[in-house]
């Protein structure tokens, strides 16, 4: 009885959904910890614009 | 493993080899102190003299104002924090911009004076000084906004090529530089004094904030010590705080509580006492001393009307009014 329940489509629906749920909260916990490339974009000062309005103090 | 002591700033940080810097951007690279952000500022704007804020130096002109990330002191309230509570590998852009570069375009935007502001320029003196030097040659002026959180050798060496400097005092008293900054009284105090002492053209701002600085008492003492160790030429910028960063508990400092500390200042004997992030207050414009005659007029950042005379007096009784006013 019990392995015709797994076999059964309702059961087959509910474990791949317990998998994808699985799957988004495993990426959410391992996404923030990855090591990512981040560097800085680097311009040249012709590629400045001076006159850009900004909130910076001083 | 060599490791290096950073005799900069009051921190005196000793770094491992890899390591930083507690303003994240002074490492020991093999044994050797270095500047990361040298030559690699990330803010780099067009903005007038008013705004850093020098009110006594060539009002009216406009400054090439630059700043690398980092910073040596971490002010809960901080307004820049974004640039100066990172190290410069963690900003989104950094332009290249080696010291001449810098004099250079300065120059061809028409500006007749270089700011190193918005971060703290302690941490990026290698670059600030280089810029300066050539900056010197081509004639033009090195203005400083600084928390002036720095030894007394560097700085000293650093005023032979610096014209003026706006110095955060941010109270008189060492236990809130320590529990809002990170850093203490003393040091600035004595930065204060070294620029007096060193000739560079000094104004002085104090950021109000209410229940932690606000206390009329305190802000009478500061006042009596700029007087005494500084002179009652120097002009004091009581600024407005707004909540930032890390201190949004707190509300904007009401403009009745700038206006009676700049009542304390002047009774002090400071003659010249702004007020400042309040657009329009009577306080942004200077007054002579000695007869009131409204002289530089500002509505915000700028200047709409200069009365001085061309060497820096009062048209009506001949006051001279201190400052570098061309």
């Amino acid at each position: 009885m019990k392995t015709e329940h797994i076999r059964s489509g309702k059961g087959l629906r509910r474990r791949r959904f317990l998998a994808l749920l699985g799957g988004i909260g495993a990426a959410g916990v391992a996404y923030p910890v990855l090591p990512r490339d981040r560097r800085p974009r680097e311009l040249s000062l012709r590629e400045a614009d001076f006159y850009r309005p900004h909130d910076l103090a001083g | 493993m060599t490791a290096v002591a950073c005799e900069l700033c009051p921190r005196r940080c000793v770094i491992p080899e890899g390591g930083a810097g507690d303003c994240r951007i002074r490492v020991n690279l093999g044994g050797k102190l270095r500047a990361t952000t040298y030559g690699r500022p990330s803010a780099i704007h067009i903005d007038p003299m008013e705004k850093k804020p020098l009110f006594h130096f060539h009002p009216g002109t406009s400054v090439f104002s630059i700043a690398t990330a980092g910073c040596n002191l971490h002010c809960l309230n901080c307004q820049n924090w974004q640039l100066s509570q990172r190290g410069g590998e963690e900003m989104e852009q950094i332009y290249r911009a080696d010291p001449p570069e810098v004099v250079k375009a300065a120059k061809e935007q028409g500006c007749k004076s270089l700011a190193y502001t918005y971060s703290d320029p302690v941490v990026f003196y290698e670059y600030v000084y280089d810029t300066s030097a050539i900056a010197r040659r081509e004639g033009l002026n090195n203005t400083y906004h600084t928390a002036g959180y720095i030894n007394p050798k560097p700085l000293r060496r650093l005023c032979g090529l610096l014209d003026a400097s706006n110095t955060d005092l941010k109270a008189f008293d060492d236990g809130f530089y320590r529990r809002v900054t990170g850093a203490t009284l003393q040091p600035v105090l004595d930065a204060l004094v070294t620029l007096r002492e060193e000739g560079v053209w000094l104004e002085v701002t104090n950021l109000v904030i209410p229940t932690l600085n606000d206390d009329l008492a305190m802000i009478r003492r500061m006042a009596s010590w700029m007087r005494d160790e500084l002179g009652p030429d120097t002009p004091l910028h009581l600024s407005r705080f707004q909540p930032q960063y890390r201190m949004r508990n707190l509300p904007p400092t009401p403009a009745e509580a700038l206006d009676r500390a700049r009542r304390e200042a002047l009774d002090a004997g400071l003659r010249y006492v702004y007020i400042g992030n309040v657009p329009g207050h009577e306080a942004n414009s200077t007054y002579c001393p000695t007869d009131g005659t409204l002289l530089i007029r500002r509505v915000g950042f700028m200047v709409v009307e200069n009365k001085l005379t061309a060497d820096g007096r009062c048209p009506t009784c001949n006051q001279k009014i201190p400052g570098v006013w061309k």
